[in-house]
């Protein structure tokens, strides 16, 4: 059924059996506009991520699934119902760097090389650190993205799945916790995207970060994730959440699997299901 | 980040007549062509000198007068310059005090606005009555007309951050200067630029003008002497010297331009 059972603050469950859910958003609601214009975005969105767990959130378009992700992120307050990272408001917790952001657009400072593009956010938020470790940490990163050898470069001499690569490195050099994506592949092109997501989950498995992205590709969900939630559309709520039973490391070859295809039907279902009836999209 | 992804490949169609590898050997053998048709044009039908000078007549006038033109183009110079760095200055300023501090934007933008919609030429007289007849009231009429422009570009680029960035670097806890100097300031200077080069030929105008209302010296001076005397090919010779200024003035701007941004998209002349 697409609406889980509501859990007032009370009900919910002892601090200690949600240790291992880093995130939790409870009966989740943004609204945007005055009283008489208000517009429902998102409605009654409960989920909860295990550390460590790789989530996809796909749905149409306008569905609100970047809102959610800005929620989870602070960039949003919800209103109503309650959000945490790790027991902390988003907000505090993107502030002590626990919450890594990729967005569609690489937004790299086009002056700045690959490199200092690496180090930007960590070195506004650590002004502590030497600029010496500061490099040491992003060269690291761009290491770990698989651009170790580019740090000198300028973004107009990246291609667009590099730039998204220093875009990636920039926000794991925070050390996040969580990993909140927002259509990152969104721009690339097809190929480009096929390596990049395989890239991705190297990376997730080497650092073993906690992972939300947002998507509208099925079988980007389905390669990546170890759960997906499938959001409907006005207002925003979840409709259908898939375990998705395979066996990690995967590689392209994974998508060839009659589990695969078959979790790939029953996502297009869901997601078929999840426009308004009797609406043509 | 909205850069164009074409970025540093093909360049905009105007490049096509602009590209550096097509030189300025067909604007000079234009400029050859009507420069001939007009001598041969005032000679074949003998129109006066002191309504239309023929090249050459503008040529001798300008040797016969050469030193008192270059001490005039020394004056108008300098005004072009002190004014020039007087606008970006304000014009800098303005646009920092506008996106820094919101309440103050919201009160100066309007009156910068309004302001822009007076004309500046009028003023002059009244600058010369405040400020006198040398450097001062020039400078005046050329930051009034020239930092608008740059007022204007900068905060276009001040304002272009992609909004997700600026979310980004808010909630890791940057605070609005640190946003305002690291990222906005950089992120404007594309823009900063261009309005400069409009602000560099806006201060020769303004130059000009301010000599038109009141001077003793300068070429703005010397153009208007010569016409009260009907020595029009002095006139003729005064503008080809405000030309040469104007335009070298603007390719200063634009070498400081390629220095200053060399990672901006290129629409410059090459």
């Amino acid at each position: 059924m697409h609406l889980r059972a509501i859990r007032s603050v009370d009900e919910m469950p002892a601090r200690s059996g949600a240790a291992t859910d880093l995130i939790r958003a409870e009966a989740v609601g943004v609204a945007l506009g005055a009283a008489q214009s208000r517009q429902e975005i998102l409605q009654d969105i409960s989920l909860s991520v295990p550390e460590g767990a790789f989530v996809c959130l796909i749905g149409p378009s306008g569905c609100g699934k970047s809102t959610l992700l800005k929620v989870l992120a602070g960039l949003i307050s919800p209103t109503s119902g309650r959000v945490s990272i790790a027991g902390l408001e988003p907000a505090e917790a993107a502030r002590r760097r626990m919450v890594g952001l990729v967005f569609q657009d690489a937004t790299l400072l086009p002056w700045k090389n690959a490199l200092d593009n690496a180090a930007l956010l960590l070195g506004v938020a650590d002004k502590t650190m030497s600029r010496s470790a500061l490099r040491d940490r992003a060269q690291q990163m761009l290491t770990l993205v698989g651009l170790g050898e580019v740090g000198h470069r300028r973004p107009d001499e990246l291609s667009g799945g590099m730039r998204q690569r220093v875009s990636i490195a920039r926000a794991l050099a925070l050390d996040p916790a969580v990993l909140l994506m927002d259509e990152p592949f969104g721009a690339l092109d097809a190929i480009t995207r096929e390596v990049m997501s395989r890239s991705l989950l190297e990376i997730w498995q080497r650092t073993r970060k906690t992972i939300v992205l947002v998507t509208h590709s099925i079988d980007e969900a389905i390669y990546l994730s170890s759960q997906v939630h499938v959001l409907g559309i006005a207002p925003g709520r979840i409709v259908q959440t898939l375990d998705v039973a395979l066996p990690y490391p995967r590689d392209e070859a994974v998508m060839e699997r009659p589990e695969f295809i078959q979790l790939e039907r029953r996502l297009r279902a869901a997601l078929r299901s999840s426009h308004r009836p009797g609406e043509t999209p | 980040m909205s850069l164009p992804s074409s970025m540093g490949l093909a360049g905009p169609p105007l490049s096509r007549w602009r590209s550096s590898t097509g030189s300025w050997l067909p604007a000079l053998a234009l400029s050859l062509v009507m420069l001939l048709v007009w001598e041969a044009v005032v000679r074949f039908f003998q129109v006066s000198a002191f309504i239309i000078p023929a090249p050459t007549a503008i040529a001798v006038a300008l040797m016969r007068e050469w030193a008192s033109l270059a001490d005039a183009a020394t004056v108008t110079a300098r005004e072009i310059l002190v004014g020039f760095l007087a606008s970006a200055a304000v014009g800098v300023a303005l646009a920092l005090l506008i996106v820094r501090f919101g309440w103050l934007g919201r009160a100066l933008y309007p009156l910068v606005v309004l302001f822009q919609n007076v004309p500046k030429v009028a003023l002059a007289p009244i600058f010369i009555l405040w400020f006198g007849y040398g450097l001062a009231p020039k400078i005046g009429l050329i930051v009034v007309i020239a930092f608008f422009p740059v007022t204007l570009s900068m905060l276009a680029g001040l304002e272009s951050v992609d909004p997700s960035l600026l979310a980004l670097m808010r909630s890791v806890g940057t605070g609005a200067t640190d946003i305002l100097f690291k990222i906005r300031v950089p992120h404007s200077l594309p823009n900063l630029m261009a309005g400069l080069k409009i602000a560099a030929t806006f201060s020769v105008i303004g130059a000009i003008v301010g000599e038109f209302a009141g001077a003793s010296a300068g070429l703005g001076y010397v153009i208007q002497f010569a016409s009260t005397q009907l020595d029009t090919p002095l006139v003729f010779a005064g503008l080809v010297i405000v030309s040469i200024l104007g335009v070298g003035f603007y390719y200063v701007v634009e070498m400081l331009e390629r220095l200053a941004v060399p990672w901006a998209p290129k629409f410059n002349t090459g």
